[in-house]
Formats: C-alpha cells, sequence, structure tokens
C-alpha cells in the first residue's frame, strides 16, 4: 500500500516533465514560423504582361484594379532576366538564381558531346533493365521524370518553417519540387507522348492531310457511309520489344445534312456541330490486356462537308487519374478537378501552332485560348477560396501565349499588319488585361472579406513587344565566314544543328538568343582553341553590334552579352550559350535559326508569321511588372530580388541560402 | 410483368419515401437490414441446418488437426482434402437456399439500381438522348426533340443511318423533374428525366414491351408496342456510395452490409449459417 503513492506520485513527475520537455519542443520547432504564424501573401504570375501596355491601360482608366494596386503599394518595372525568356526568368524567379545558378538558359539546350538538342528544364529516362518474354518486355525498373532545373526553390524555406504553400502552375516546375505543401506542375509539363502539344488533325483533304505540319499529327480519313473509324495516336508502347505507338480508337458518326456528328470513344460519346467544341473525353491505351494509360483530349468539328476536318487537342495527362506527376500531394490534381472539371494539364494549351499552320482562323484560335484560360480561371476561385494563410502563387500564362499571336494587332507598323481585322483583335488582346484586371479585383475583394492582413503582389517574368523582324543568326553566322553548312542550297534546313559542318565551322546560333563557340575539347568536333575562345567572342560580338537592318536603318541587335559578364557560376558553364544575344526592340531571331538551321537568303527579313508579338530580345526592352497591394518590407527591381522580398514577409533575412559547398 | 414492377416498384420507392433526401447510404442501410434479415428467415427455412452445422463442425475438426499434426505433412494434406471436401458439401448445401432467394433478389437488385445506380443530372451538365429504332421500320422522315422549360436542347438531330438513331445533346438547366418528347412522324414519345439528386428512381432507357425488358428496366413504363422504337435512352451519371469513406459501386456496399448484418443476428435468428 505504501509503494503505491510512492509510484503514482513518480508517475506524475515523469509526465509532468515529458509534457514539458515535449511543449518546449514543440516551441523550439515552431519559434521560426512563431514571427510569421498567420501571415499571408498572394503572388499573381501573368506570364508577357508588359510594363507600357499595363501603364497606358491604366493611364486610360481600363484597369481599376491595377491602378487601385499602383496607389496603394505602387507599380513599376522589374527587371527580367538576360534572356528575356520565360523558362529562363522563372526559374530565376523562384531560386533567386541567375541562369548560371539554375542552369536554364533558353528553351532548348544542346549536348555538345552529341551536338543533339533536348528541351532545357525535363529529362524523361526509360526503365533500365527488362525481362524479355517474346514480343514482349516487362521493365524491371521503372523510368523516370527529372527536373534539369537546379537551384532551391524558395517555398522550400517556408516548408522548413512549417508554413503552408500552395504553388500553382509555376514554370520550369514539372515534376513538381514536393516541397510545396499543394502544387500543380505548369509550362514544361509534356502531353502524354512526351511533347509540349502535339496535336491530331483528321481531314478528308487530300491537299492539307499531305501537309508537313511540325508538332501536329495529320490524319487523312476517308468517311465510309458517314463513318469515321480512326485512332489518336498514343506514346511508345513500353511493353514491346518492337517501338510501337499505342492508339486509341474512336468513331466519328456524320449527318452532313445537319452539320452534326456523333462521336464514341470508348465508353465516352459526344453530339456536338459544327464549330463547337466537346468537353474532356477520356481516351485510354491499352498497353497490355489488363493494363492501359489513361489520358484525355477535347474536339473540334471544324466542318463535315465539304470535307471533314476535325482537330483533336493534344492528349493531356487526366488529372483525375494521371499518368505522370503533375502534382503535390499525387491526389491534388484530382482533387482541383472533381472540384472545377477536368482541365488543361499540358503546360502551354494554347493551340499557336494551329493559327501559325492554319488548321485555326483567329477566330477559332481565340476561342480555344479562351477555353485554355477559362480552367485556369475557375479553378483561380476555388484555390482562393481555399486559402488560409502562408503563400499562395498562381499562375497565368494565357496572357502570353495568345499575346505572341495578336501583338500586331498593337502595332500598324508590323509588316503583317490588316487595317481591316486587326483594330477588332487589338480589342481582344486589350480583353486579356482587362481579364488579369478582373483577377486582381476579385483577390482584393478575397482579401478585404478575409479581414486578415495579406501581401498581394502581381508581376510579371517579362514584358512585350511587336516582332516585325526575323534575324536569321545562323545565316549571319555563315556569311561573315564563322559557321560552314553541308548544303548551303538546301531548301528546307530540318534544323537541329544537322547541316553545320563542324569541321568548319567556329560559331552557332541555337534557342532564341544563344550563341555558341565550337570550341575544342567541349563540342564533340569542336575547332576552336580554348585560349582563342575569347578574341573569337569580342570579334563576333563587335560585329553584331555594327548590323544595321537595310529595312529600318537601325541597329538589329543593341546587346550582345558574355556569359561570364551575366551569369554567376554554378557548374552549367558547359550548358551555357557563350553570347547571348540582345536584339533589338521588333527584331527578333528567326524560327529556323533558333532550332538550329542555316537559312538561305537574307539575314533579316520580315516576320510575316501569325506569331506576331514576341519578348525574346534585349532584356531592357521588354521589362516586367511588380505591382503590390502594400510597400514591401525588401524592395525588389528585378526578378532575380523578387524570391528575397517574397520571403522577407515571412521574416526570412537570407535568400538564397548558401549552399553546403559555400 | 409490368404489374410486377408496379407493386415492387411502388413498395421499394414507398420504403425508401422517407430517406430520400438523406445521405444515400441511410436508405441503403435499412435495405440491407431488411434485406439481410429475410435472407435469414428464407435461410433458416429453406436450408438443412443440421446438416450445415455438422459440415462446419467437421471442417473446424481438420482445422485442428492441421494444427495438432502441423510436423506430419501426409496428415496435413490429408486434412486439406477433408475441409476441401467439406467445404463442397457446405457449398451445396447452401444452394438450395440462393435458389429461393435468387428470384426475389434479383427483382429487389433491379428496382435499388434505379434508385442508387445513376445520380440525377447536374444543372449544365450536357448529356445525350439517342433514340434507337427498330431494325424493320423505315427511316424516319421527321423526327425533333422538344425539350420542356428548364431543360434545353443543345444540337440538331444527328441521324446515324448505319446504327438507325437518332441523338442529341441536352441540359438541364435547373434542378426538377421533366419530360422529353420525341416526335416521330407525327407520334409522339416521352422519356423522364429527373435532375434532383435525391434517391429516388431515375431511369437511363425507356424500353420497347418485353419480358426481360421489363424484369431488368422496370422503372419506367415501357414504349408502345407499335412505335417502331427500340429504346429512348438518357445517359445518367453513375453514382457512388460512400461506405465509411471509401467510394464504391452501392451494388458493393449493399451486399457487405447486408452480409455484415445477417452474421451479426444468425444467433438471434438461430441460424447455422
Amino acid at each position: 500500500m505504501l509503494t503505491t503513492p510512492k509510484k503514482t506520485t513518480f508517475a506524475s513527475a515523469a509526465l509532468c516533465i515529458l509534457v514539458m520537455v515535449t511543449t518546449m519542443g514543440l516551441m523550439a520547432a515552431g519559434c521560426g514560423a512563431g514571427d510569421a504564424a498567420g501571415t499571408r501573401v498572394i503572388v499573381l504570375g501573368f506570364d508577357g504582361m508588359d510594363y507600357e501596355f499595363t501603364r497606358q491601360m491604366i493611364e486610360r482608366g481600363r484597369m481599376p484594379a491595377f491602378a487601385r494596386l499602383a496607389a496603394s503599394g505602387g507599380f513599376d518595372l522589374l527587371e527580367t532576366t538576360v534572356p528575356p525568356q520565360s523558362p529562363v526568368a522563372w526559374s530565376t524567379f523562384m531560386t533567386g538564381l541567375d541562369p548560371g545558378g539554375h542552369g536554364i538558359f533558353d528553351f532548348i539546350h544542346r549536348d555538345p558531346e552529341t551536338m543533339l538538342p533536348y528541351l532545357s528544364t525535363t529529362e524523361t529516362a526509360e526503365g533500365g533493365t527488362s525481362l524479355t518474354v517474346g514480343n514482349y518486355q516487362f521493365p524491371l525498373l521503372g523510368g523516370s521524370v527529372e527536373l534539369l532545373r537546379g537551384g532551391e526553390p524558395f517555398w522550400n524555406v517556408l516548408a522548413d518553417r512549417g508554413i503552408e504553400s500552395t504553388i500553382i502552375r509555376m514554370p520550369a516546375n514539372y515534376p513538381p519540387s514536393g516541397s510545396a505543401t499543394r502544387e500543380l506542375s505548369g509550362m514544361g509539363t509534356p502531353d502524354l507522348i512526351g511533347t509540349y502539344g502535339t496535336f491530331s488533325f483528321y481531314t478528308s483533304d487530300v491537299l492539307i492531310a499531305s501537309r508537313d505540319i511540325p508538332s501536329a499529327e495529320v490524319h487523312f480519313v476517308e468517311p465510309e457511309d458517314g463513318v469515321v473509324q480512326t485512332t489518336i495516336l498514343g506514346p511508345d508502347n513500353p511493353f514491346l520489344v518492337e517501338t510501337e505507338k499505342v492508339t486509341s480508337q474512336f468513331t466519328l458518326y456524320l449527318d452532313p445534312e445537319r452539320d452534326v456528328a456523333k462521336l464514341v470513344a470508348g465508353d465516352e460519346e459526344r453530339v456536338l456541330e459544327v464549330g463547337e467544341w466537346t468537353d474532356w473525353v477520356p481516351v485510354d491505351f491499352e498497353l497490355l490486356p489488363l493494363q492501359s494509360l489513361r489520358g484525355m483530349v477535347r474536339l473540334y468539328l471544324r466542318q463535315i462537308e465539304p470535307n471533314l476536318q476535325l482537330y483533336v487537342t493534344p492528349t493531356n495527362i487526366d488529372p483525375i487519374a494521371p499518368a505522370l506527376p503533375i502534382s503535390t500531394p499525387d491526389s491534388y490534381a484530382a482533387d482541383l478537378a472533381e472540384a472545377t472539371g477536368r482541365f488543361y494539364t499540358q503546360g502551354m494549351p494554347e493551340e499557336t501552332r494551329g493559327l501559325q499552320e492554319a488548321i485555326f482562323s483567329r477566330a477559332e484560335f481565340m476561342e480555344q485560348s479562351r477555353l485554355a484560360g477559362g480552367d485556369v480561371r475557375a479553378q483561380y476561385q476555388l484555390v482562393l477560396d481555399q486559402f488560409d494563410d502562408g503563400l499562395l502563387f498562381y499562375y497565368f500564362g494565357n496572357l502570353d501565349q495568345t499575346s505572341h499571336m495578336l501583338f500586331r494587332t498593337t502595332d500598324p507598323g508590323h509588316p503583317e499588319y490588316d487595317a481591316e481585322t486587326d483594330p477588332e483583335y487589338l480589342e481582344a488582346v486589350e480583353g486579356l488585361y482587362l481579364t488579369m484586371d478582373e483577377i486582381v479585383a476579385e483577390t482584393l475583394d478575397a482579401i478585404d472579406a478575409s479581414g486578415q492582413e495579406t501581401t498581394l503582389i502581381v508581376m510579371s517574368d517579362h514584358g512585350f513587344t511587336s516582332w516585325r523582324r526575323a534575324f536569321h543568326l545562323n545565316g549571319w553566322l555563315r556569311d561573315n565566314g564563322y559557321l560552314r553548312p553541308h548544303n548551303a542550297r538546301m531548301e528546307n534546313d530540318p534544323g537541329f544543328l544537322t547541316n553545320i559542318d563542324w569541321a568548319q565551322t567556329r560559331a552557332y546560333g541555337l534557342g532564341l538568343n544563344g550563341l555558341y563557340v565550337n570550341l575544342r575539347g567541349r563540342e564533340r568536333q569542336g575547332i576552336v582553341a580554348p585560349e582563342a575562345r575569347d578574341a573569337l567572342m569580342t570579334e563576333i560580338a563587335d560585329k553584331l553590334l555594327a548590323v544595321v537592318d537595310p529595312a529600318t536603318g537601325q541597329l538589329a541587335i543593341t546587346k550582345v552579352y558574355r556569359r561570364e559578364e551575366v551569369y554567376a557560376s554554378g557548374g552549367y558553364d558547359h550548358l551555357a550559350p557563350d553570347l547571348v544575344v540582345g536584339y533589338a526592340k521588333g527584331t527578333r531571331c528567326s524560327s529556323e535559326s533558333s532550332t538550329g538551321a542555316v537559312p538561305r537568303g537574307e539575314v533579316i527579313i520580315d516576320n510575316l508569321d501569325p506569331w506576331s508579338g514576341d519578348h525574346c530580345m534585349d532584356h531592357e526592352a521588354v521589362p516586367g511588372i511588380l505591382l503590390t497591394n502594400k510597400p514591401l518590407q525588401r524592395a525588389a527591381a528585378s526578378l532575380e530580388d523578387l524570391a528575397g522580398a517574397i520571403l522577407a514577409e515571412f521574416g526570412v533575412d537570407e535568400f538564397p541560402r548558401p549552399s553546403e559547398e559555400d | 410483368m409490368t404489374l410486377v414492377n408496379a407493386v415492387l416498384g411502388g413498395l421499394v420507392t414507398g420504403l425508401l419515401y422517407p430517406f430520400r433526401t438523406l445521405p444515400p447510404i441511410v436508405g441503403l442501410l435499412v435495405v440491407s437490414f431488411l434485406t439481410a434479415i429475410a435472407m435469414l428467415v428464407v435461410f433458416r427455412a429453406t436450408s438443412n441446418q443440421d446438416r450445415i452445422a455438422a459440415v462446419k463442425r467437421s471442417i473446424h475438426a481438420g482445422l485442428f488437426e492441421i494444427r495438432l499434426f502441423n510436423d506430419d505433412l501426409r496428415q496435413i494434406l490429408r486434412s486439406q482434402i477433408d475441409i476441401l471436401r467439406h467445404n463442397l458439401t457446405y457449398l451445396r448445401l447452401s444452394l438450395v437456399p440462393m435458389v429461393w432467394m435468387i428470384v426475389p433478389l434479383l427483382l429487389v437488385i433491379a428496382q435499388l439500381q434505379f434508385h442508387y445506380g445513376y445520380r440525377g443530372l447536374e444543372p449544365e451538365h450536357a448529356v445525350l438522348v439517342k433514340v434507337q429504332f427498330d431494325a424493320d421500320v423505315p427511316a424516319p422522315r421527321n423526327i425533333s426533340l422538344e425539350a420542356p422549360e428548364g431543360m434545353r436542347v443543345e444540337t440538331q438531330v444527328a441521324w446515324i443511318p448505319t446504327l438507325r438513331e437518332a441523338a442529341w445533346r441536352v441540359v438541364a438547366e435547373a434542378p426538377g423533374d421533366y419530360e422529353l418528347s420525341v416526335h416521330v412522324d407525327g407520334r409522339t414519345f416521352t422519356k423522364a428525366v429527373r435532375t434532383s439528386d435525391a434517391v429516388i428512381p431515375r431511369s437511363p432507357v425507356k424500353l420497347a414491351p418485353g419480358f426481360v425488358n421489363q424484369l431488368l428496366y422496370p422503372a419506367e413504363a415501357p414504349l408502345p408496342a407499335d412505335s417502331g422504337l427500340a429504346s429512348i435512352e438518357l445517359t445518367y451519371p453513375e453514382r457512388e456510395i460512400s461506405l465509411l469513406g471509401w467510394e464504391t459501386h452501392w451494388l458493393v456496399a449493399f451486399f457487405i452490409l447486408s452480409i455484415v448484418i445477417a452474421f451479426a443476428l444468425r444467433n438471434r435468428f438461430g441460424v447455422v449459417l
């Protein structure tokens, strides 16, 4: 009897100590978040929102929510990156590092050992060893998708402090980092076949079907008794020894008398009239008898008579059953889809290629762009409603992609400006800015309704301008004796650096702003000695800066940067261009040259492509925007500063954090 | 069959009426409870309870032998064969009550499918209406679909000669119970549409008369025999039932609940299962 109270006392004392230690531990663990507890920061990223255009719209009183922000927290231009390209700029924004630190220098890089170009942000690796049984193989290890961007995203710091972060559609963040509380990947997310977007087009028009359209699968189909049975091409079947693409069958029943059709794809059925889009239709690609891959498409019935024209979107990853990792946690994409419906998961959903290749008219492109933008906006409402505290970053890419196709409407001096039809579409461009203003207004209303102190930051990665003149950089290098093609008379150079005689080439262009020295010891067939590199770069830069556009009498290039001048060394020197070309405002590298072709003829030509607006020029000519609803605790003048400024709102002093090597 | 469906349908709808606006699992729990009791009563009345008890004892004995002689491989094999033989006997003995139960259970399941198998149409969510024509009637000269107020027909008719089918896309604008009218060469046929999410009978298809059609699709009266139509179909979205947070088909939930309840009550009803 005497021992029991002693035991109880001892147990009570032990329990008290345990509670005290646990409480102290919890307090210690939480002290990092202590200052930031309840802090709310919303960052809206409007890709391609131009400072000058925005300023004019505000001054004309057309963007009242932006005007309200400008009055309360300020409206400044935000210095963009060198070069001012979206994957580069957003990587800098999220890591606080220049491209030398995160390793993204352009949309495409080249492997100096193979001289093959590749997409800069992600790499898909196939599974390793396989077990082979007859015509089938069974990978013993799964493949993987690797994000090639280096550096640390700023929300890692928040995660370490126990602060929630929601990061929606951040470019160059596929696959998602995994460190945010909730993430959905954005620009850089591929379609199901692993490209940035390959659409399908089905037609009974022989002339269209015989065209070779990049980023498209064009199918010739002949209706029999008003029925078309055809397939959507999927990725290679990883279970077959011989490479073979998987397919998903669908049937279209046509009623030409009434311009209407019925679609049957698996268990899914839709009726649509000419000029209509379907909603998302799930499609399955059978890999093995009990194993299939789920994707989804939307279809647009362009016409039935006199010949069939049916557009099918790239096969998107279905957010309800994602075949590839697109969110954190894995179920988050499905949660969003169940709340607001299926949505475009491919990183850049606007079908710019469709307009470029005359598969779409401008009105049809605008409708498709509206659908893509509508998905993003509907989800923003949901995410904003669910936002409690911590950080919310939400990206809107619709403005950028649509501006690429319509920006000539702002510029009567553009070679393709059409005084009859373009003013109508100028209103469409302005309409996009008004939509962004509505989004800001909704956000301000939500902040007011929450009654909680919230910092709102509205920013863009770069500005925009009309693209009037195209510069064949590889043509200029050829004309000036730095590059020699294998076949100088080739009419349609396929690009990808395949028509370059490396043994007689000292420099070559690839990407929208990159110029590389064919350096011995780095490039596979390099011929320029390392000690001659510096002089060669000086010589080329001096000549480029002296190029005058004969049509305008103006300099074609206003800046040429050496990588050593603008990039810190972060271990990516072998990938960085030796020179970064800053084209004058209104001039851009030609599409042919940017993909490694050596075009014939004049070096600077009119840009007659429907892709009439751009920003891959001298970075000083296309600054982004920065607006806040109150002065930031730490000012940000450039994209590189912004992550640190956001973290300063949470009481974080130092970002980027020093690496272990530092 | 139409009379049986009318009576049974009235009973099931009446039974579920108090639960129509509650979460579907509530009514399904009640139905499962009643089904379990009915199964126990039928099982007790139609099975050889003594034989079943004896066979179960033999199975237990076999299991006990395996445990007892776990170092004797031959004995273990012999016991396993015995257990298998007794299991087959148990299945044979269970077959008789199963035969008694299967027809009424099938009729009840057919009724429940139309209460629990489909969700109501969501407002502004497009669905297809399809009219299938008999193979031996000529193609219609005039066909149209008329929607009542609260619904709209979004497309022209798609006439598909190879399928002998007419199809439209329709949308419900607001919750409610509606009746679509299909006009074919001067005659009018109707199809019920339900958009509320309550637990009420909704049928995805209205069929031509016939025993099997009425057995499997009892929730809506058949088309007139001389209509020349095989069916009028409307694609309701399928419903899933939440069973302790697990989203599953209602039939799975129904069987799990019925079996669990039956096992829980077997001693109270003096039934050896």
